[in-house]
Formats: C-alpha cells, sequence, structure tokens
C-alpha cells in the first residue's frame, strides 16, 4: 500500500489485490522519520484512476454480441502485471487519530511522508489495546472481520444514551438481547419495553431449557400478572397517565386531583371508590363527563385492580434484580395504544420514584420502537432529566426518524446496522460521534447481523462486527404464511 | 507457448499451420530474456518524451497522375477470408547505457462472420550500443537465415532500433499469414513500396509471392499518403460519385532503391467522407484486384472506409497506459530494475511550453 493523498481528515491510499483491505479496516500509516503514525480507518474503497483502463476494457468488448475469440501469446507472462495494476484499488480513509509515543490524539495535522511511510493493516484488538477499551466488565459483542473478538466494557453503556437502530431483520433485537444478558450478569437491573412479546423467553436455551439468566428474568404482562392497585401509585403518577396518556383537559385534570386526595385520606383508594366519587361530583356535566370516559379507560386497560395482592410483582422484580440484577420485562404485546401509553407512563413514574427514593441506583432501560409508546416531552426528559436519577435508555428502532435529532445528537454509542436509505443514513449520521461519510459508506454495505459500532465504547473508533449469536430462545421472528408448506 | 500457436480451422483457410517457422518469436523471446539481463543492475529513468516514431517518408514520385474516373465497387458477398497483421513498438524509459523498449503484433482475422485474434508480445529489450548489433542480427538471421545471411545490413540506430525491431517482427507475421491464407485477401498496414531497411524488396517480393501462390490478394491500406497529384494530396481529390470506388493512379516510379510492388488505388469505400491510399500487389490482373476489393466489401465491415479487420489488429496491438505501467511493474519486480525520477528537462526550462514534439 501507498499514500497517495491527504485532504483533511481524509486519506487516499493506493492499494493492490493481495492487500485485501476492505470497509471497516484499520490501516497504521508510520512515518518512521516523523515517529508518528496515523491511524486511518478504511471508508471506501474505489478502483484506482489507472491511465488507459477505459481503451484496455474497450477492445476486450464483445463484437456485436459476441466477443472477439482470441488467443494471446504471451511468452515474458505480462498478463498477470496487467491484472494486477487494473485491479489496484484506492482506499478512502477516514484519519482517526495520530499515534505518537504510544499515545492517542485525534490530530490530523501532520502529513506523513508518502515516500518514505509504510502501510500495515492494524489489528482490532491491537486498536482496542491502544485505544484502551479494555476494562474488568467485558462483553464480547462479536467477531470482527481478521478473526478477532470485539470487546466493549460495560461500564462503558453506564450512565450512556445509546441507540440500536437498522434495517428491519437484520439483528437488532438480538444485540439488545445480548447487551441485556450481559448486563444483568454484570448484577445491572434492566427494563424492558417489549413491544412484540419477544423478550419473554430470555431465561430459555433454543432448545427450550432454563438457562443460567432464567431467575433474572421477569416478564410481566400487564393485566394478566402485571397489575396495579390505585393506593400503590402516586398522585404524580396517576396524574401523568390521565393528562399525557388519556389526555385529561386542565380543569377536569384539577377536580381529580381533589377527588384522589379525598379519596386518599380518607384511606378508601381503590377503583370503584373512584368511580362512586366521580359519579356523585357535584360539577360540571362536561368535567363529569371527562373524567368518568378517563375512569373506564383506567378499568378496561384491566391493569389497574383493588387487590393488593396481585399488585406486588412490578415492586418485587425491581427488589430481586436490585442486589444480583435482573430484567423485568415490560410486555406490550397485545396492548391497545393507550393502555401501553398507561403502562409506559406507570413504569417510567414508577422507576423515577424507585431511583428518588434510592430503592433503585440505577436502570438500564429498553425501549423498542419508542415512538409507539413515548410521548413527545418524554424524548428529552429520557435524555435529561432521567439520566440523572439514573435511567440509561437504549433506544432501539427500525426507524431512524422516529427517534428525535436531539436524541441522536446526545447519543454516546450507536450500533447501527445495514441501511441502504439515504434519508435513513442522514439521519443517524446526525449523531455527535459519527462522521457522516462513515456512516453513509459502511453501513450501507454491512451484511446482516454485521454492526457498525459507533461511540464511546469503542473510544471513537468505529468498528464492524458481526454479533455473536446467544443461546436463547428467539420469539421476536415473524410469522409466515409459506413456513413448512411445499 | 510457440508451439500452441496452431488454429484449426475450415479447410479452406487453416491459420497457421503447424509447420510454420517458429524460429524468430523463440529468438525475439531469447533475445529479449537475453538483453532484460544486462539491465539488472542499472537504474531505469521512464519515458518522459512521447516516443518519436521514424516514419520513411516515400519520395515524391515523378509523373504520378490520378484518373478522376472512379471504378465503381458492388459488395461481392461470397465468404472470403480476411486476414490483417499489424505491429506496435514503445518505449518503456532509458537506462543509463540503453533504451528499453516493448513490441506487440497481432493478426486479426474474419471467418464465418466472426473476428478471430492472435497477439504475439509483448517483447520487451534492453537495447545498448553493445548489443544492439547481437539483437538485431540474431533476429535478422532467425528469419532470413536461407537468403539474407550473407547479405545482412548494417544494424540501425539506437533510436531506429525500435521500430526495426517492431518491423523484423511485422514481417514475420505478415510471411505467416501469406504462408497461411488460402483464397483470402491479406490486409497490411502501410503501403507495398519496398527498398527502405525496414521493407526490404526481396522480403516483401516473397511474401508476395506467397500470398499469391496461396490465391491470395494483398492489400495495403495506408492511413496516411504523402502521394500528391498537382500538389494536393491523391486522398483529398474524391469525384462526386457516390462510393464504394477507387481511383487509379498511373505514372508512379520512385528513384532507387524504391521500388513500388503494388499499384496504387484512392479507395473510398463508403459514404464517411475518408479515403485511403490503397496498394494492391500489382502481380494480379486488374479484375483480381477490383474483385478482391469488392470481397472486401462485401465480406468486412467499414468504419470511417477503414476495414475493420485492419482496426482491430492496430487496436490489439497497441500498447495502452496501463500495459505501459504493467511492464514497468513486471521489470521492475522480475528484473531488479530501480525506477528513477529524474527531473523532466524540457519541462524544468520550459515549463508548460516544455512538452516536447508531438507525433501522431
Amino acid at each position: 500500500m501507498k499514500l497517495y493523498k491527504k485532504e483533511g481528515n481524509i486519506l487516499q491510499i493506493l492499494s493492490f489485490s493481495n492487500e485485501n483491505a476492505e470497509k471497516g479496516d484499520y490501516l497504521l500509516v508510520e512515518d518512521p522519520e516523523a515517529r508518528k503514525a496515523i491511524i486511518a480507518q478504511v471508508i471506501d474503497v474505489q478502483f484506482a484512476s489507472i491511465p488507459g483502463v477505459l481503451e484496455e476494457l474497450l477492445r476486450t468488448l464483445p463484437d456485436g454480441g459476441v466477443p472477439i475469440q482470441g488467443e494471446d501469446i504471451d511468452p515474458l507472462e505480462i498478463a498477470p502485471h496487467i491484472t494486477y495494476i487494473q485491479d489496484a484499488s484506492l482506499l478512502v480513509c477516514k484519519i482517526r487519530a495520530t499515534l505518537e509515543n504510544e499515545r492517542l490524539s485525534p490530530s490530523s495535522s501532520w502529513l506523513p511522508s508518502r515516500s518514505q511511510s509504510t502501510i500495515k493493516k492494524l489489528s482490532v484488538p491491537m486498536l482496542l489495546k491502544l485505544a484502551n477499551v479494555e476494562g474488568n466488565r467485558p462483553i464480547i459483542l462479536g467477531g470482527t472481520k481478521d478473526s478477532s473478538l470485539l470487546t466493549i466494557d460495560a461500564t462503558a453503556v453506564d450512565g450512556t444514551l445509546n441507540i440500536i437502530t437498522g434495517k428491519k431483520g437484520c439483528g437488532k433485537s438480538h444485540l439488545s438481547k445480548l447487551l441485556m444478558v450481559s448486563l444483568i450478569g454484570y448484577k445491572a437491573t434492566v427494563v424492558i419495553f417489549d413491544l412484540n412479546g419477544e423478550y419473554s423467553s430470555i431465561g430459555m436455551t433454543t432448545d427450550g431449557k432454563r438457562n443460567m439468566h432464567y431467575h433474572k428474568i421477569h416478564a410481566l404482562t400487564p393485566s394478566q400478572n402485571f397489575k396495579v392497585a390505585l393506593e400503590q401509585l402516586h398522585l404524580n403518577v396517576v396524574m401523568g397517565i390521565l393528562i399525557h396518556a388519556l389526555h385529561l383537559p386542565g380543569t377536569s385534570a384539577r377536580e381529580f386531583r381533589r377527588i384522589w386526595k379525598t379519596l386518599q385520606d380518607k384511606g378508601n383508594l381503590t377503583l370503584s371508590a373512584l368511580g362512586e366519587a366521580i359519579r356523585n361530583l357535584n360539577c360540571n356535566q362536561h368535567v363529569r363527563d371527562a373524567l368518568t370516559s378517563r375512569y373506564h379507560a383506567l378499568v378496561n386497560s384491566g391493569f389497574f385492580t383493588d387487590n393488593l395482592a396481585e399488585a406486588t410483582l412490578l415492586d418485587e422484580s425491581l427488589l430481586k434484580s436490585k442486589d444480583e440484577g435482573g430484567a423485568i420485562i415490560i410486555n406490550l404485546r397485545n396492548t391497545s395504544t393507550i393502555d401501553r401509553q398507561i403502562l409506559v407512563e406507570y413504569v417510567l413514574g414508577k422507576l423515577v420514584d424507585s431511583l428518588q427514593s434510592w430503592k433503585l441506583k440505577a436502570v438500564f432501560l429498553f425501549a423498542e420502537e419508542a415512538h409507539l409508546y413515548l410521548r413527545e416531552t418524554y424524548w428529552d426528559d429520557i435524555v435529561t432529566r432521567m439520566r440523572h436519577f439514573g435511567i440509561f435508555t437504549t433506544f432501539i428502532t427500525n426507524q431512524p426518524d422516529t427517534i428525535r435529532e436531539s436524541i441522536y445528537r446526545q447519543a454516546d454509542n450507536i450500533f447501527l446496522f445495514n441501511f441502504t436509505n439515504e434519508h435513513d443514513l442522514d439521519v443517524v449520521s446526525r449523531a455527535s460521534r459519527v462522521d457522516a461519510e462513515t456512516v453513509r459508506s459502511i453501513a450501507r454495505d454491512l451484511p446482516p447481523h454485521h454492526c457498525l459500532t459507533l461511540g464511546k465504547v469503542v473510544q471513537d473508533f468505529p468498528i464492524v462486527a458481526r454479533v455473536r449469536t446467544l443461546d436463547v430462545k428467539t420469539m421476536g421472528e415473524t410469522r409466515l404464511f409459506f413456513t413448512g408448506k411445499n | 507457448m510457440i508451439e500452441q500457436y496452431t488454429i484449426t480451422t475450415t479447410p479452406k483457410y487453416n491459420f497457421p499451420q503447424p509447420t510454420i517457422d517458429t524460429t524468430l518469436p523463440q529468438r525475439f523471446l531469447e533475445q529479449s530474456i537475453q538483453s532484460l539481463k544486462q539491465v539488472q543492475p542499472q537504474r531505469l529513468q521512464l519515458n518522459q518524451q512521447p516516443f518519436q516514431q521514424y516514419h520513411n517518408y516515400e519520395q515524391q514520385p515523378s509523373h504520378l497522375r490520378l484518373n478522376h474516373t472512379p471504378i465503381t465497387l458492388k459488395p461481392n458477398h461470397q465468404e472470403t477470408t480476411i486476414a490483417a497483421v499489424d505491429t506496435s513498438t514503445i518505449k518503456i524509459g532509458e537506462t543509463a547505457t540503453g533504451i528499453i523498449i516493448a513490441i506487440r503484433g497481432a493478426t486479426t482475422w474474419k471467418q464465418n462472420r466472426q473476428y478471430h485474434y492472435t497477439r504475439l508480445g509483448p517483447f520487451i529489450f534492453h537495447i545498448t550500443e553493445e548489443n544492439k548489433n547481437e539483437v538485431y542480427n540474431t533476429l535478422e538471421k532467425a528469419y532470413f537465415n536461407t537468403y539474407y545471411n550473407s547479405n545482412r545490413q548494417a544494424s540501425p540506430h539506437l533510436t531506429q532500433m525500435p521500430t526495426r525491431l517492431a518491423s523484423l517482427l511485422e514481417r514475420w507475421l505478415q510471411t505467416m499469414l501469406a504462408k497461411t491464407v488460402s483464397h483470402g485477401l491479406i490486409l497490411f498496414d502501410g503501403s507495398l513500396t519496398s527498398g527502405t531497411f525496414d521493407t526490404p524488396v526481396q522480403r516483401m517480393k516473397e511474401i508476395l509471392s506467397l500470398s499469391r501462390r496461396n490465391k491470395s490478394i494483398v492489400l495495403a491500406f495506408s492511413k496516411m499518403t504523402s502521394l500528391r497529384v498537382n500538389g494536393y494530396l491523391i486522398t483529398e481529390q474524391l469525384p462526386k460519385h457516390e462510393p464504394p470506388y477507387l481511383l487509379e493512379t498511373t505514372g508512379l516510379r520512385f528513384k532507387s532503391p524504391m521500388i513500388p510492388l503494388g499499384d496504387v488505388y484512392v479507395a473510398r469505400l463508403n459514404k464517411a467522407n475518408y479515403a485511403f491510399r490503397l496498394d494492391i500487389d500489382r502481380e494480379n490482373p486488374l479484375q483480381q484486384r477490383m474483385t478482391a476489393v469488392e470481397q472486401l466489401l462485401g465480406n468486412d465491415l467499414h468504419m470511417q472506409g477503414y476495414p475493420e479487420t485492419l482496426r482491430l489488429s492496430h487496436i490489439l496491438c497497441t500498447f495502452t497506459a496501463n500495459e505501459v505501467l504493467a511492464i514497468k511493474h513486471f521489470i521492475t519486480r522480475k528484473h531488479g530494475i530501480q525506477i528513477i525520477n529524474r527531473p523532466d528537462m524540457h519541462r524544468l526550462l520550459f515549463g508548460p511550453f516544455g512538452r516536447g514534439e508531438i507525433y501522431s
């Protein structure tokens, strides 16, 4: 390989077919005299502009659709040299860092010698070692192209905002399961908003046996094993549900607050008492109607109960997870949009409560397709206010434009799977820890199950890896009509 | 490799036959390798100026006349094999003692409505003042052992060596076609004027004789000509007549030692406004010559009035910039020649005006 050009932080390197450099590979451009080296990543592979190639191709073109039959008597065997030159490629590389005295700096301001520099591939383990991507809580994400493992440290996702995004069916949920399982392995508390009910079996192996995580998985299905008593609810949480999920107007909300406090003072905070109080409320008919309709929405959700014995599971699960780690999976499958919003409002309110009162230290929240249940104001809330309470969110989506731009800007880590749509790539490239060229060039060509990891976990050295397989029972597979049919 | 130079086709046309004497290409290879061995410890300065082609400009014949009455042609579609030959040479660079050149030849033929080709080379030579005589004479001897050994010409100047060696290869390829093509048309690039260093009379006569023996006719197309009548180029005095047609010239005589072996015509073969000087072996009767051109019209494509078979020969033997790079790569890798980049004095002294002479 030979250094050809440097423009800004882009290097162009001439490479030959036997050197096998591909998109995503890292190269070390060492200038022995300057005693410095540039670490650059290949973001595009192009044909080198070799003079005469067009003429060469033109004369091999078919004649009227039939190739010209011929024989080349090439006694000196020049032909392999022609092919060698013709197949030369130009590696467009992004400078990631400068290595000087075994220390990395993000500088790209110096120019290595074109004639003296040596260029060699930098293996991922070597890169990770140089970048200090190590720790005592390793999470093996998968294998890289050079058959080494991409290992990140769990502490690098602690306190961070993460996004897992990519086209449908490319392995996003698989990666989120991998992260989740790894985190609970380090005794972390993980809460998952499981939109398709695909995380419930994470405690089982592919052949249906219990795995080591079985006892740490708490699958909560609303209105079945996950109910809540009004008595357990904080007024703020209920108001949140009524105002944000059920869109209760301000006047009615004030009346509701009054009713709630009256019932609370009487020690009679039950569904039936609430219904009775609304019915007997002496107020404007519109206000009563508004309260009545919201009351019925709460009752019909099946999520609220007056039986305290039925309503302890979330608290229990959080308590269990606190010391030994665990995953609380909120199964949102088969729930209506309104019920989903009620549930999410409740769970988030409950988490904030628990964190504020130090019942919990911190929670890793995994939210799949959050736009389907997260209200507008929560986006900023999650990345700013709730983060300070200790809720560290990972958004998982196949529609990157449903996540607000401010989220991308503040994302610490992005796990990017294949996208071919320019619009999707544009959206993702707005993330502040990502450069647009890398995203556009590498993500477009990622094979299924390969993920471009960007951000803090890899010390801002984007790395492509094939996500490793997990021995857990998958539930997220699409049901097909033709499966099993001849 | 050379022994595999055998293509079996119809009984009418066997190209080339196993009996072909492959001594010359073998000597080309031997001399190529031998000469490159001598360059090993040296450094190579890449070619900076366009390669200067030494054209043997013909003397202006006296008494040349052009008959402006066109000989109308009618395409004859009777299946006829058309074969053509061309060679190419390029200077790759200079060493302290000489030059490194590459030579390649190509023959193409159209048969059963399909084009076929055979390319021979590239042969790469390191020519120095010391080895030029040996290289040239060895190759001459390999080809003309029987007739010309005793009458060997003085070896050419170093700068003329590329074209001389290419001419040797071209004559050999022409001989091979003349020996192997029967009842066909053989197209040469250039004229049938002989008597120059590159076109010895005896050698040219032998080629034409061989082709006549095989009932083939040689047609030589010149892309450029210097022949003028009344001060105007003969190819620019076209009558208002529907092509295809030929214009006949008469009175073509050169001063010794140059001898025209063909009769010269101006050929306008299609509606494209281009005409070419066409030399046809004058030993063939007039009717046969006309039939030959009509068979060419009926059997070959003509882009801009130039036969496609000959055009392909030229295209296939021409060195592309990519190939030149590959040859440099070859001599660097296989023969350990270090490429150096001396400053180009033309550019250094004259800046944008120092591009050197441009040769077509």
